[in-house]
């Protein structure tokens, strides 16, 4: 019960200087319009070829703007030296990751409240519920890894190149199953129940698994 | 000649021992012809990789648990050797695919989760090479290690889980006819001899790095203390 209060506060905290300062949301949207652009001329893009393009420029775009969200999650805590002062509480570690990831999680939710209709309106497919909850789902075991990896690069050198090294491969299982149900809701099917409990599998694996790391990872 | 040495030299005579059986023991592939003796060395080197990985896994537990820094050092030469048995089976196997499916490369499950397996473990090389030496990267490591080892599973069961042009488990399937299946059974032995030969001389190479680390590193630190002091 305390954890989660302090998960909470944590992740009000961070929010809440990112709504003083507004400088992640704002240029995550920039930044997710900018990869449809590069997108269309990267493909010859049409009517016909658009259900097949838009969810690989879905991920990519999502994973790319989530590299760069939960990277970001930490360098204002290392900027400042911040983090040490919140380890010095008797606040657990995971208690403390976990606000950083929920916190991470939401702004990329937002950034994805801007990605999913702007894909819908230039790339002209439906934007439906399956789709969105298969992008939901995955959303929160990429934060959780993304997270406890944005932890651990904040602290060695040439942090940049090896957050996204040690991310993407443990992404691929949710862009493997999220990209199937993206693609099936998107050309109309709608089989997409077992892809949404797998993707409840994987979050539920991962979340016990960085919350266990999370000690090793924050404290040293 | 160094116990290292000779067991280097025990490991090599294993390995042309395993050759003999490849080429001169085994039947050619009715079908595929003589290109078909690369299976022997292909899945070998594809279970050594995994058997090191295991290694770096139950180091990084141990090490996360007991801050033994014997089992870290053992994950870290277990992650190198593993990755140079990953890539002997990823160019062994587009050896392999180039005449018999006409390409170096196709994106089937298990080939791409191999070379994901691949990347994971580089990155876990990177970790050690970018963190702080020492404690640090010895837990980052760790992490990745344990957190990696999924991909191994996938790689093992992709065959199963999704329709792959590579083809399923002949050895367990009972599929290999009993020479073809001695031959495979020594190149494993041999094989994984070998790489337990090559975690051996890379943990005591780990050792001697970590000595000389001390060894330029300790002098500097008692200065910068007696700097702060001063």
């Amino acid at each position: 019960m305390r954890s989660i209060s302090i998960a909470l506060a944590v992740a009000r905290k961070d929010l809440a200087s990112e709504w003083r300062t507004r400088e992640i949301v704002p240029a995550l949207a920039q930044f997710v319009v900018l990869a449809l652009v590069i997108a269309n001329f990267g493909f010859q893009f049409d009517s016909h070829n658009a259900p097949a393009i838009a969810p690989g420029v879905l991920w990519m775009a999502l994973v790319f703007a989530g590299l760069v969200a939960f990277g970001r999650a930490f360098a204002a805590e290392r900027e400042q030296a911040s983090l040490e002062a919140m380890l010095m509480t008797p606040a657990t570690p995971a208690a403390i990751f976990a606000g950083k990831a929920l916190a991470a999680a939401l702004l990329l939710v937002i950034c994805e409240a801007v990605l999913l209709p702007a894909l819908a309106l230039f790339f002209a497919v439906p934007l439906t519920f399956d789709e969105v909850s298969a992008v939901l789902l995955a959303t929160v075991g990429m934060a959780v890894l993304g997270c406890l990896f944005a932890a651990m690069v904040a602290r060695v050198r040439a942090r940049e190149l090896l957050l996204p090294l040690l991310t993407l491969p443990l992404w691929i299982p949710f862009v493997v199953i999220g990209g199937q149900a993206v693609q099936s809701a998107m050309s109309g099917g709608s089989t997409t129940n077992s892809a949404n409990g797998l993707l409840l599998d994987l979050d539920i694996l991962f979340v016990v698994l960085t919350s266990l790391a999370a000690r090793f990872v924050l404290d040293d | 000649m160094t116990r290292y040495e000779q067991a280097a030299a025990a490991a090599v005579a294993l390995m042309l021992v395993a050759a003999g059986f490849i080429f001169l023991f085994a039947p050619a592939d009715a079908l595929q012809g003589p290109v078909q003796r690369i299976f022997y060395l292909h899945v070998s080197a594809a279970i050594a990789a995994y058997g090191c990985f295991a290694v770096v896994l139950i180091g990084g537990v141990v090490y996360l648990w007991k801050e033994n820094v014997a089992a870290d050092r053992l994950a870290r030469a277990a992650a190198l050797v593993g990755l140079v048995f990953t890539s002997v089976t990823l160019v062994m196997g587009m050896i392999w695919a180039k005449p018999i499916w006409g390409t170096f490369w196709t994106w089937d499950a298990r080939l791409t989760s191999t070379l994901v397996l691949w990347i994971i473990y580089a990155g876990y090389l990177m970790v050690r090479r970018l963190a702080e030496p020492g404690r640090q990267s010895a837990r980052f490591a760790a992490v990745v290690g344990i957190f990696g080892f999924i991909d191994v599973p996938v790689v093992h069961f992709s065959v199963t889980w999704w329709r792959t042009q590579h083809p399923g488990a002949v050895v367990l399937n009972d599929a290999l006819p009993p020479q073809m299946l001695v031959a495979f059974l020594i190149t494993m032995a041999c094989t994984l001899v070998l790489a337990a030969v090559m975690i051996a001389i890379r943990y005591r190479i780990e050792i001697l790095t970590d000595q000389a680390t001390e060894k330029v590193v300790a002098p500097i630190v008692a200065q910068t203390r007696a700097g702060d002091a001063r």
